[in-house]
């Protein structure tokens, strides 16, 4: 630095000519000074930036229109994808999608603090009275699924009421290998749980030592892993898609779970899949209930994740 | 009566293997993250967004949810740690009020996670009407930081030499202006560390920025909006255990995030040590 | 710390003016107020978890909630002694495992490793403290889960796991913590211990480590708490069942995991029992504060 030797040579009275050059030695403030001076500064423009995005943006967001949709983990593809394909469509809209269960989502939509409400069951008793409306959207299967390794192809409906209420304790009871079942269910949040429990369990309580899933793709790789395992999941996700790992599906009565017998009925354990709306649906939450009722979706997207268009077969 | 010669190499083995196992076991879980988080790396996956079914695509609206809430936390945090130090550290005198301010500090840094979850649900999210946002989850985490940034900032003005503020105040300087121009710029390395570390702990909050932020995927703009941190996104790719790739991927990303903070904050010490 | 410039205006002499000892008392009003600030927030912890789980002593019973083996929800039934149980089980256990390694890796740091070995080691230990717990569940969730399901036979899930990823999980912490109390300890008292003909591990076992013996439990006891407190790697791999577990592989449920599971779809005297457990929770880590305080007076 330069500066530093003239000072030496001129001495301290000529200090004001080094004004001029950047600030050097005793000048200088000290590295803690300038440490903190640089944090202060750094705050304020923080804060004064969050200042301005909160005002300005409130003003002019992007995607003006917001609904909320949630509830069911089962239908959250349909409606995650549903919603992309939507809001690529409608550059205004936005369309919040999540996934914490039916039973979080009917709450959610009965409280207002979210526009449709997707389930995987139907309402149950004390919440019929909430003012709810419900569009059907898709049938669905439920699947009971085991590891391949596990020589069992069927079961009946006793037996599989049996098996989830913990009477059943071993796969040779039901006439396969000596060795325990191991119980996988749902939580309790799940629609999926509720419907099996209506349909299957009727009014038998369900095991308390089952383990306790909250996914369905958890509760499909459990499975596969582990020969003495059962569980339930939608039929949609027996079909392996991002490993390879693969289940089976149990026969129940007799009859496999695909989509012709779902949908005509012959297998046992099928549903349908709801948005609830609280009041008919209006506005931007009707034009999207619309669009997943188009054919775009139910021929795409509900097919392609291995659920059955509405149209198709019977009312329940 | 063994030889303690022969004891004392076998119990110093058994402590190099305790070591050892130690930075094994981590050390591997690290690797293990890495190895597979390293192939999914790349400017799509940091930079686009999660489509489709199973977050296929990117996570960059969760990184920016991460870093908007502990910026966010940071900046309601630090003035009120930072002037409650100067309290107990230059103020305050030994009696009841210190102790069950310092009782107190202790506890907020001991809250389970999910307690102080369920307490920004119940005051910020539902009673104080903020609905799940940014804000509800950047005061949430404050409450966890407070304490750690303000142990480090009493720490940093207590290293101060007494000799420098002897200096201020024989030139007649009153306590907040040798405070604020003395002492504190004095500590401010230490301090800042003790602010970074802090945000290196919120980064890593699941359970309760989940209670107080949601889980919608989401663009944050105002601190009213919602989002999702990358913590609960990796969350519910592990639970779902479709997607392991991504999941890898935001584990990596999350790890470097965390390990960045705490390395520049030891650097940071490193570095204005002479302070 | 005395400061002759802070003004009192006696009658006879005045040190600052008026104005500048009005502003220096406001500004340490302030400064009372940001250090308030912490006492106000536990108070409101305190007052709100409390008062949203009143309800379950009025409306359901203490006594029953605490001491009931059934957790129901869909029978009304909330009774948390199986949920208490596996707190403990899974907490007990992680420590178990965890702190000799953690103690031991300690005493290593503190008066085993040279000073080169030190400076790798122990600032791996302490950046492994901040690694967020979410990952240490998607390890045990992905890896160990199966690891232990295939030798086990069982679907992997229940308290083995559990302490597996707890224990990795709490060693950086209490190791951390045990290092800086060992540390403390004067090099003098070491030197006399092998003055007498003690050998290194005699010095460790015999001097070292009952004199730190304060600093050690306190760290284990912050473990401890971080533990207890630990909800989403637990979560991942302990099996969600509220019941008293017949076996180590068998799926059970803890407070912290039983609150998460409930939480998005409670409603009533549901989410009053899962506050409950969260109040329960806050005076436990509360308990534990004091006690390290209690210990820690008790030294000095």
């Amino acid at each position: 630095m330069q500066h530093r030797k003239s000072r030496h040579v001129y001495g301290r009275g000529h200090r004001s000519v080094l004004f001029l050059s950047s600030r050097a030695g005793s000048d200088r403030p000290s590295r803690g000074t300038r440490v903190y001076s640089a944090a202060r500064l750094g705050v304020l423009a923080a804060l004064a930036f969050s200042l301005l995005m909160s005002a300005g943006c409130s003003n002019q967001k992007q995607r003006v229109d917001e609904i909320s949709v949630s509830g069911s983990t089962t239908i959250l593809p349909i409606a995650e994808q549903a919603a992309e394909l939507f809001m690529a469509d409608h550059p205004t809209a936005n369309v919040l999608v999540s996934g914490l269960g039916s039973s979080a989502g009917i709450e959610a939509v009965s409280a207002g603090t979210t526009q449709i409400g997707t389930s995987s069951r139907d309402l149950k008793e004390e919440e019929q009275g909430l003012g709810l409306i419900d569009t059907p959207i898709a049938y669905d299967g439920i699947a009971v699924i085991v590891s391949e390794e596990n020589p069992v192809s069927g079961l009946t409906i006793e037996q599989l009421r049996s098996v989830f209420a913990g009477e059943i304790t071993n796969w040779s009871e039901v006439g396969g290998e000596d060795r325990p079942i191991e119980l996988v269910n749902r939580d309790e949040a799940s629609g999926t749980r509720e419907a099996f429990k209506k349909i299957v369990m009727e009014d038998k309580p369900f095991d308390r030592r089952a383990a306790v899933l909250p996914g369905t793709g958890q509760v499909r790789d459990v499975v596969a892993r582990a020969p003495g395992a059962i569980g339930y999941i939608s039929l949609g996700f027996v079909a392996p898609r991002f490993n390879s790992i693969s289940v089976k599906a149990l026969k129940i009565d007799g009859v496999a779970p695909n989509e012709k017998t779902v949908a005509d009925q012959t297998y046992p354990i099928g549903r349908l899949l709801h948005f609830f709306t609280k009041g008919e649906p209006t506005g931007l939450t009707k034009e999207y209930i619309d669009f997943v009722l188009s054919d775009t979706i139910q021929q795409g997207v509900v097919v392609d994740a291995g659920f059955i268009p509405i149209a198709e077969g019977g009312a329940k | 009566m063994i030889d303690k010669r022969l004891t004392n190499k076998l119990a110093l083995g058994m402590l190099w293997g305790a070591a050892l196992l130690t930075v094994a076991v981590l050390g591997a879980l690290l690797l293990y993250v890495f190895i597979n988080g390293i192939k999914v790396i790349s400017p799509e996956f940091i930079f686009t967004w999660p489509q489709g079914v199973n977050a296929e695509g990117g996570i960059w609206p969760t990184i920016v949810s991460t870093i908007y809430v502990t910026a966010l936390a940071m900046l309601i945090s630090t003035p009120i740690a930072v002037l409650a130090a100067v309290y107990l550290a230059e103020y305050a005198r030994q009696g009841k009020t210190v102790s069950s301010i310092r009782f107190a500090a202790d506890s907020l840094a001991s809250v389970p996670s999910i307690v102080m979850g369920l307490f920004g649900f119940a005051l910020f999210v539902e009673a104080m009407g903020l609905n799940l946002s940014m804000a509800s989850a950047a005061l949430a985490l404050s409450l966890l930081m407070l304490p750690i940034i303000m142990r480090a900032t009493e720490e940093a003005i207590r290293a101060v030499p007494k000799y420098m503020r002897w200096g201020s105040y024989g030139l007649g300087a009153t306590k907040w202006q040798t405070v604020s121009k003395i002492v504190l710029p004095a500590a401010a390395p230490r301090i800042v560390t003790g602010i970074v570390l802090a945000a290196g702990r919120a980064v890593g909050e699941t359970a309760v920025v989940l209670y107080t932020m949601g889980q919608a995927v989401n663009m944050p703009i105002t601190p009213l909006d919602s989002g999702r941190p990358m913590t609960v996104h990796l969350y519910l790719l592990a639970v779902e255990g479709i997607n392991l790739p991504a999941a890898f991927g935001t584990a990596l990303l999350l790890i470097a995030l965390i390990l960045g903070f705490n390395l520049s904050a030891r650097w940071i010490l490193k570095h204005y040590r002479k302070v | 710390m005395s400061e002759p410039t802070e003004g009192h205006s006696t009658g006879t002499l005045q040190l600052v003016s008026r104005s500048t000892y009005v502003k220096e008392t406001l500004l340490k009003s302030l400064f009372f107020a940001c250090a308030f600030v912490f006492v106000l927030a536990v108070a409101l912890i305190f007052v709100f978890v409390g008062w949203k789980a009143w309800p379950i002593v009025t409306d359901y019973g203490l006594g029953k909630f605490i001491t009931g083996t059934v957790w129901s929800s869909s029978t009304e039934e909330f009774g948390i002694l199986p949920l208490i149980v596996g707190s403990f089980i899974v907490t007990l256990g992680a420590l178990a495992l965890g702190t000799p390694l953690a103690v031991g890796t300690a005493v290593f740091l503190s008066d085993v490793a040279s000073p080169r070995v030190r400076s790798f080691v122990r600032p791996a230990v302490e950046l492994l403290a901040g690694v967020p717990s979410v990952v240490y569940g998607f390890f045990g969730i992905i890896l160990l889960r199966s690891l232990v399901a295939q030798f086990s036979g069982t679907l992997g899930f229940g308290a083995f796991t559990a302490w597996v990823v707890l224990a990795i999980m709490i060693v950086p912490t209490i190791a951390a913590l045990s290092e800086d109390a060992l540390r403390s300890i004067p090099e003098g008292i070491r030197e006399a211990s092998y003055a007498m003909g003690a050998t290194q591990w005699q010095t460790i076992y015999k001097v070292v480590v009952p004199a730190a013996k304060i600093g050690i439990i306190d760290a284990i006891i912050l473990g401890m708490g971080r533990a207890i407190g630990e909800t989403m790697a637990v979560l991942m791999v302990v099996g969600n069942a509220p019941v008293f577990p017949n076996s180590p592989f068998a799926p059970l449920s803890t407070m912290t995991t039983q609150i998460v599971m409930d939480m998005p779809y409670a409603v009533g005297l549901h989410r009053t029992a899962l506050f409950a457990m969260a109040a329960m929770l806050f005076i436990f880590s509360m308990l534990l504060v004091a006690t390290v305080r209690l210990l820690s007076r008790l030294r000095d």
